[in-house]
């Protein structure tokens, strides 16, 4: 399904980010990065925009075209980014959202763990099971 | 007339529906214009079927004359061509005419439209007054033709038969039939659609069900729907027509999809031929006829429909106004394309595709700067700048593909590759072939020479960036800047490449992102390596060389590159400087000994711990710390405690400024916040009003967040200019190697001169690099102090006790001071306090550390003036120990030295004693003065002991006999001995102090006394004046008796012969036996003159008895303390009495006992009366006060109980009178007591039998 | 209401071990106040998260400090804030009339010199929920007659 599935810092640094091992991890850390360009631009268009629910989930960022970046922003402004290929296209948008609400969940459970200490880089075995979870390809 | 031409239809927006008309053409012809203008002017509402949202529609048409073969064979699924009315025109209103001619021709045209199946059609009858005007010949009612062709053709529907009046006049009745009119035409006309539409959708709809089926064929279908689309474009409804687009892109993704999962429709055939052609999209038509007819013949290629598609869907988009939906569309669609070709794994030319997408991008790009104004594209431009990126990096691709970006230009197969890659574009386009900026030109020439592309590249790049920028995608920008630099360093010019690699560099660092930043770095580091900026690149190098991302092998050869240069020789003068924190860093550092405070001249050690962070070990020939030293004076013990308390227990932190895996700086915390509770009381009363919690530092807080520093680390992109400063003192250590990890290094800091080092920077030298780490934070000093010598003595064991040997520590600390062989302690003696020489006297020295280092015996020489102790060789800071045995001399009574000069010739004080607070024993300070060899001036040193006895002593008299009695009382915790008490006299030989104590040696135990008792024996006459000495031996009851030490005291008796005898009778009543109580009795008091007047007796020279005896005057007083008695008449009185011996004086006082029993005699005094004129008897001399003052303490005790005789007693002034009159030279009479001795009053214990009274009654009178 | 009372148990016997285990120096200069708070601080982050995870995303400070006086504090004190109040500078008062940490302990003026430990827990709470948030603040707190408080919360620009 995913490829890469980052979790990012409110003050824009990686907490956790982990790429399917075939592919170049490069890459796509220089890809998420750069999609915080777009999930910038969408928080601060909260509210312009008619109609818009102010949903925690971004939708698609942007499409290269290898790839479709999909975003999603916590309350605490922590942003979850999910990679998938774009030639996957079993994917539909709620299967993306729900994966986001599964991250999202796990997550804050990490956040209540009191191991944990917030602001640093995710170690969780639980959080890494469910991303990789998310990462296991499904045709 | 174009209306009535024939004329090939061509699908542009001028279609209209179409509208035949048959009947009377001229009439017709004279009402078209007024007819085409007022049918669309009002709008009518367009209810449709499957709940679609009714709409409001300008209706339009396109008047044909009727044909037969207008009318739609069956299974014609044109919709264009399609008439959706048609109507019959006649203005004929004769029933003849009619009945002839017209009915005929109507029938035709009817049963024509029957056949074909149309039902939409409407008769118009146009009447105006003229016509009727022409023949008045049998004129029927107009209605009747009406009502004939209703009846004729409409069976009951009436409302296809209209009536039209007057047309050509303006009238109101003309213009109501008009407008009746024309609302019946619309209604038509949309009933029409409705139906007609309808039955067409529903066709299709069963036509797509088919799909499934085998030579269902998709173009086909393709085109059917497309036809419904055209005829919502015509009827304006653009949203509709989007909508059949749509459903057809989908439909199509759709059967791509499952091509991809496997099932092979077989209509896929043409899209998966392999791309011949790529010449992109074509936007500036509304219908690109091509490829609609290669669609139509099913041999359009996967772009083509594609294309098609997209060039319609932007189309309508754009009639839509919505222009930045294509943009988005676009890059989807393009994305798309690439992705579909791979999955149905067409086969195209290398780069093809970037050519396709490439021309596409500007395509939709120029075709939406064409319909918006530059404001709007300004503000959009975060619609179009995926575009722009889409199409920069297919370009770049491009170039790379056909050899435009290395250095040396194209090969020939690279020639070729851009031959066949332009041979695909085709021809341009009729549209663009004369606008110069056309997208088929620009890739033309940019594929043309490396200079075009190059110029093409870095226009579009630069846009994108800028782009970017303008929106605030600075990220965007950054990654578009970073290939911009790849393009660059291809190019061979690093230097352009770098800035763009720092500046993305930048952002990753300050966003923490640790990969990302990694590889940066590695591009930066060939940039530098090739502009061959030496420490810039060694710099990079460092902290790739240290950077966890990298695999050890890539660690490994940066670390290598900077040990290669160091290794070659370059020139000394300047070595290459980098900063340490990317090499090694500080990690820790420890003080041996922890204090971190020393003495000048010991040894203290530095223990650095370094992580070096290079993969393989290092060897670095030299690693010095340089130190800021600053004189302090009075640098002492003071200032360690400071030392301990501010670094713990000498290890100091250095907190990690971890390069990469650490967050960065932005998520630092700032100082944590400390809040405090406060309470608010009213200031009239101190009652609450309020409590809280505050925040202390506030200010802090809200401030620190402005200004968020990088720390050093993430900051030295480029290395930080460090200079080692040399020092003037530095902590070096040669030839060390740090192995990757933690190091620890240990430096010997120097500490010759007192006062603080401060550790500045930290260097190490590689060859010809040096690793510098330019401020050590947090600051690290140490402290040297240096110590005047000191010289203590202190009592071995509390208390130390007078008169017996007593052990006293001596300490020496050295200090700075080196004790040299022969220097030597001088002790002035007192011979208060003699030292004893012992045999064996040893002495300890002992290092700061309190570990012995030696110990010797020491030799001391005394004189009787000076004592020497003759001191061993000790080095500085060490301490020096020894005890000596000291006596305290016990200052025995009135000894008077005369004060003499000291040998160091300072006066001497007399110890002086005194009562110590918390013991019951004397204390004496014993200074002692020591010359020291260190110092001019000479140590004065205090002992405090304690005298352990306390001595009394009393006169005791009976009658003429005399009797000394001394009480010893040991006031210490110790027990004694006490042996041969001794009583002495010195001036009086005669007299004789016979001891009365039997035993020779006493135990005299702590807290005890001791009474010894001797009687005093004179020949002729007893001296007035005694001295005595009470001397006795003591010693610990422990010790043998060799230990026995003197004990002296000393006291003076003066006046001791008793003058008189006082006697007294009491006499019963007369005629009683016994004294009663209540009863007066005589008491007779008899005074005897028992000696020679002495010499310092004063008589009164006036009064002489006539025997010329001299006398003196006595009193008498009669009181009784514990009122047994009661005195009648005169208590007291006067008497004279001749100063010679058995001069008696009698005296009878009434006294009344008040009690029965035996009660003791009231007391008798008898005082001394001196007249005004006499002299004082007694000069007191300042000595003896002095004397006084000095023993007085020693029988403090004696005074209270203040009967017996005692020194203190002697001289002073008895007064009876009131205390105003003791001052002394007042002339006034006195009466002075005598000393204890001198009266003796037989008296004194004598009792008489009192028998109760017999009457009580009596008694009590008495008694009151 | 038994289900509060757990946490209000708790809640004063957490205060009661700080400030037992806290030596003279710690009492006098507020840093028992300090810890509890940081200790509050930890909780709210954690707590906010969870409450928030299914809520629309915040329009502005406004909309989080609604949230904080409205959810946050009825899941945590079993009521909403009775008050809030803003300048529109950056500060906020959160007033509760019937404050569950304190209504246990007294109406009216007695127990008021302890009543800072009280909120000490209680304005970290609100400062890690906000700081979470992205919102950087400082919370005081005040009480002049028990059980009401009102909270102080000062927003730090950045």
């Amino acid at each position: 399904m995913a490829v890469c599935i980052a979790v990012i810092a409110k003050e824009n640094y990686p907490l956790y980010i982990r790429s399917v091992a075939t592919q170049n991890e490069l890459k796509f850390h220089y890809t998420v990065h750069t999609s915080l360009d777009v999930v910038e631009e969408k928080i601060s268009s909260v509210g312009k925009a008619l109609g818009d629910q102010r949903e925690l989930y971004l939708g698609l960022l942007y499409p290269t075209e290898d790839y479709k970046v999909y975003g999603y922003v916590t309350n605490s402004k922590v942003k979850f980014v999910i990679v998938v290929d774009s030639s996957n296209t079993s994917l539909r948008d709620n299967e993306i959202r729900s994966m986001f609400r599964k991250l999202h969940n796990s997550f804050t459970d990490v956040m209540c763990n009191p191991f944990y200490n917030p602001g640093d880089p995710i170690q969780s075995k639980a959080f890494n099971g469910v991303v990789s979870g998310m990462m296991v390809q499904t045709g | 007339m174009e209306c009535q031409e024939e004329r090939p239809i061509i699908y542009t927006m001028e279609n209209k529906p179409i509208v035949t008309c048959a009947g009377d053409h001229n009439l017709f012809t004279s009402l078209y214009t007024s007819l085409a203008q007022q049918l669309p002017r009002e709008p009518m509402e367009w209810r449709r079927t499957y709940g679609r949202a009714p709409k409001m529609i300008h209706l339009e048409a396109n008047f044909v004359q009727f044909k037969e073969e207008l009318l739609p064979k069956d299974g014609n699924k044109a919709l264009l061509t399609f008439p959706f009315l048609h109507i019959y025109w006649t203005d004929c209103c004769d029933t003849e005419a009619y009945k002839s001619s017209v009915k005929e021709d109507m029938l035709r045209w009817h049963n024509s439209l029957r056949t074909h199946g149309s039902a939409d059609w409407v008769i118009i009858v146009v009447e105006s007054n003229d016509t009727k005007k022409k023949n008045k010949t049998n004129i029927l009612p107009r209605s009747s033709i009406v009502d004939k062709i209703r009846s004729d053709f409409c069976n009951k529907q009436n409302d296809r038969c209209v009536v039209l009046s007057d047309p050509l006049k303006d009238s109101s009745r003309s213009q109501e039939s008009w407008n009746s009119l024309l609302l019946k035409l619309r209604t038509l006309l949309l009933m029409s659609f409705t139906k007609n539409l309808g039955r067409f959708e529903d066709d299709m709809r069963t036509l797509r069900e088919k799909r499934t089926q085998p030579g269902w064929s998709f173009c086909e279908y393709f085109m059917v729907q497309e036809e419904l689309a055209f005829v919502f474009e015509m009827l304006q409804q653009f949203e509709d027509a989007l909508v059949q687009y749509d459903e057809l892109d989908a439909l199509f993704t759709q059967y791509v999809l499952n091509f991809g999962a496997g099932d092979t429709a077989n209509w896929l055939g043409s899209f998966c031929a392999p791309v011949r052609n790529w010449s992109g999209l074509l936007l500036r038509r509304p219908i690109d006829m091509e490829k609609r007819d290669s669609i139509q013949h099913e041999e359009a290629s996967l772009l083509d429909l594609r294309s098609y598609l997209f060039s319609r869907q932007c189309t309508l988009l754009i009639f839509l106004q919505r222009p930045w939906e294509v943009t988005q569309r676009a890059l989807e669609l393009l994305h798309n394309c690439v992705q579909e070709l791979r999955l149905l794994e067409v086969s195209v030319v290398d780069g093809a595709l970037d050519c396709w997408v490439f021309l596409s991008c500007l395509e939709v790009l120029h075709r939406i700067e064409g319909c918006c104004d530059q404001a709007q594209l300004a503000a959009n431009s975060s619609h179009t700048v995926g575009l722009w990126a889409y199409a920069t990096d297919k370009l770049k691709s491009l170039g790379e593909l056909c050899g435009l970006v290395s250095e040396k230009g194209p090969t020939s197969e690279d020639l070729n590759k851009t031959v066949d890659l332009l041979a695909g574009l085709g021809d341009e386009r009729p549209e663009t072939v004369n606008s110069l900026q056309s997208p088929y030109k620009k890739l033309k020439e940019a594929l043309s020479s490396v200079e075009a592309f190059e110029r093409h590249y870095l226009e579009l790049s630069h846009a994108a960036m800028e782009m970017y920028r303008a929106i605030g995608r600075v990220r965007s920008a950054r990654l578009v800047g970073k290939s911009l630099a790849e393009f660059h360093m291809r190019k061979g010019d690093p230097k352009k490449a770098e800035t763009f690699l720092q500046e993305a560099l930048k952002s990753y660092l300050s966003e923490g992102w640790s990969l990302p930043v990694t590889h940066t770095r590695r591009q930066i580091a060939e940039c530098q390596k090739l502009l061959d900026r030496k420490e810039d690149y060694l710099q990079t190098s460092a902290l790739l060389a240290g950077d966890s991302n990298l695999s050890t092998e890539e660690r490994t050869h940066f670390c290598q590159e900077i040990l290669n240069f160091a290794g070659k020789p370059g020139n000394p003068s300047h070595k290459a400087t980098l900063s340490m924190s990317v090499f090694a860093q500080l990690t820790q550092l420890q003080f041996h000994p922890a204090c971190a405070s020393v003495h000048s001249g010991a040894a203290l050690k530095v223990e650095l711990t370094l992580r070096c962070m290079m993969p393989i070990s290092v060897h670095i020939q030299q690693l010095a710390a340089s130190i800021h030293f600053d004189v302090d004076h009075g640098g002492t013990h003071g200032r360690t405690k400071r030392a301990q308390r501010r670094t713990n227990l000498g290890v100091i932190e250095f907190k990690m400024g971890d390069s990469l895996a650490g967050l960065p700086c932005s998520a630092a915390p700032g100082p944590s916040l400390e809040l405090d509770e406060v309470q608010d009381r009213s200031p009239s009363d101190n009652s609450l009003n309020s409590t809280g919690v505050v925040c202390k530092n506030t200010h802090l807080l809200l401030h620190h967040h402005e200004g968020t520093s990088l720390p050093d680390t993430l900051n030295c992109v480029s290395p930080p200019t460090v200079t080692m400063k040399e020092g003037a003192q530095m902590l070096k250590v040669q030839d060390v190697t740090l192995a990757p990890g933690n190091n620890s290094i240990v430096f010997t800091a120097p500490s010759g001169q007192a006062g603080t080092y401060t550790l500045r920077q930290l260097c190490a030298t590689v060859g010809e690099v040096q690793f510098v780490l330019s401020h050590i934070y947090p600051s690290v000093r140490y402290e040297v102090y240096s110590q005047e010598p000191q010289l203590t003595v202190e009592p071995l064991s509390e208390p130390l006790l007078a008169g017996l040997p007593q052990m006293v520590k001596f300490t020496l600390l050295t200090g700075h001071y080196t004790v040299k062989k022969g220097d030597a302690l001088q002790l002035s003696n007192a011979e208060t306090l003699p030292i004893l020489p012992s045999t064996s006297c040893t002495a300890r020295i002992s290092s700061p550390t309190a570990e012995l280092v030696s110990e010797s015996t020491l030799s001391i020489q005394s004189s009787e003036k000076v004592t020497s102790i003759s001191l061993p060789p000790t080095p500085p800071y060490h301490v020096l120990e020894f005890q000596l045995e000291v006596v305290c001399v016990i200052p025995s009574g009135s000894e008077r030295p005369a004060n003499e000069r000291l040998t160091n010739g300072e006066v001497r004080h007399r110890p002086r004693s005194y009562s110590h607070p918390d013991t019951p024993m004397t204390a004496i300070d014993q200074r002692m003065s020591i010359d020291c060899p260190w110092s001019i001036y000479s140590t004065l040193l205090a002992l405090t002991f304690y005298i352990p006895f306390k001595t009394k002593h009393s006169l005791l008299s009976a009658g003429n006999r005399k009797y000394i009695q001394v009480c010893v009382q040991n006031v210490s915790d110790v027990n004694f001995t006490l042996a041969e008490v001794k009583l002495t006299e010195k001036q009086h030989a005669s007299l004789e102090l016979q001891s009365l104590n039997t035993k020779t040696h006493q135990l005299l135990c702590s807290k005890h006394s001791l009474f010894c008792l001797w009687e005093v024996r004179w020949k002729d006459e007893l001296p007035s004046c005694m001295k005595c000495v009470f001397s006795a031996s003591f010693s610990p009851l422990s010790q043998d008796t060799s230990a026995f030490k003197p004990f002296h005291y000393q006291f003076q008796l003066e006046r001791v012969t008793t003058l008189y005898s006082v006697k007294a009778e009491i006499s019963p009543p007369a005629g009683e036996q016994h004294c009663r109580s209540g009863l007066l009795c005589g008491l007779e008091v008899c005074i005897t003159r028992l000696t020679e007047p002495a010499e310092g007796e004063i008589a009164e020279e006036s009064k002489t008895d006539p025997d010329g005896l001299k006398v003196t005057k006595l009193m008498y007083e009669v009181a009784d303390s514990n009122s047994n008695w009661a005195v009648c008449g005169k208590s007291s009185g006067m008497v004279l009495m001749p100063m010679k011996v058995n001069a008696t004086h009698k005296v009878h006082i009434e006294v009344m006992p008040l009690f029965a029993g035996h009660l003791p005699f009231p007391k008798i005094k008898v005082l001394r009366y001196l007249p005004h004129t006499a002299a004082l008897a007694i000069q007191p001399d300042p000595d003896s006060c002095v004397e006084n003052d000095s023993l007085s303490l020693l029988d403090k005790t004696l005074d209270d109980q203040g009967d017996t005789a005692s020194i203190r007693s002697r001289g002073s002034v008895h007064s009876v009178g009131s205390g105003d009159q003791q001052q002394r030279g007042v002339a006034m009479p006195r009466l002075e007591a005598f000393s204890p001795g001198q009266v003796f009053n037989h008296s004194h214990t004598q009792q008489v039998l009192v028998l109760p009274a017999t009457d009580d009654h009596i008694m009590e009178v008495n008694a009151t | 209401m038994a289900h509060e009372a757990p946490f209000q148990l708790l809640h004063s016997e957490l205060i009661h071990y700080i400030c037992k285990t806290a030596d003279g120096a710690d009492s006098e200069n507020g840093r028992s106040v300090t810890k509890l708070e940081n200790m509050g601080f930890r909780v709210g982050q954690g707590l906010i998260e969870r409450l928030t995870k299914d809520t629309a995303r915040f329009k502005d400070e406004l909309d989080v400090m609604k949230f904080i006086c409205k959810d946050f504090w009825t899941c945590v004190f079993k009521k909403q804030i009775d008050n809030l109040r803003t300048n529109h500078q950056g500060i906020y008062v959160l007033q509760d009339n019937k404050f569950l940490l304190l209504c246990h302990m007294s109406a009216g003026k007695q127990y008021l010199e302890h009543a800072p430990k009280y909120l000490a827990f209680t304005c970290g709470l609100v400062r890690g929920a906000l700081s979470n948030m992205g919102v950087k603040s400082i919370v005081t707190a005040e009480v002049s007659v028990m059980p009401a408080c009102k909270f102080q919360v000062m927003i730090q620009k950045l």
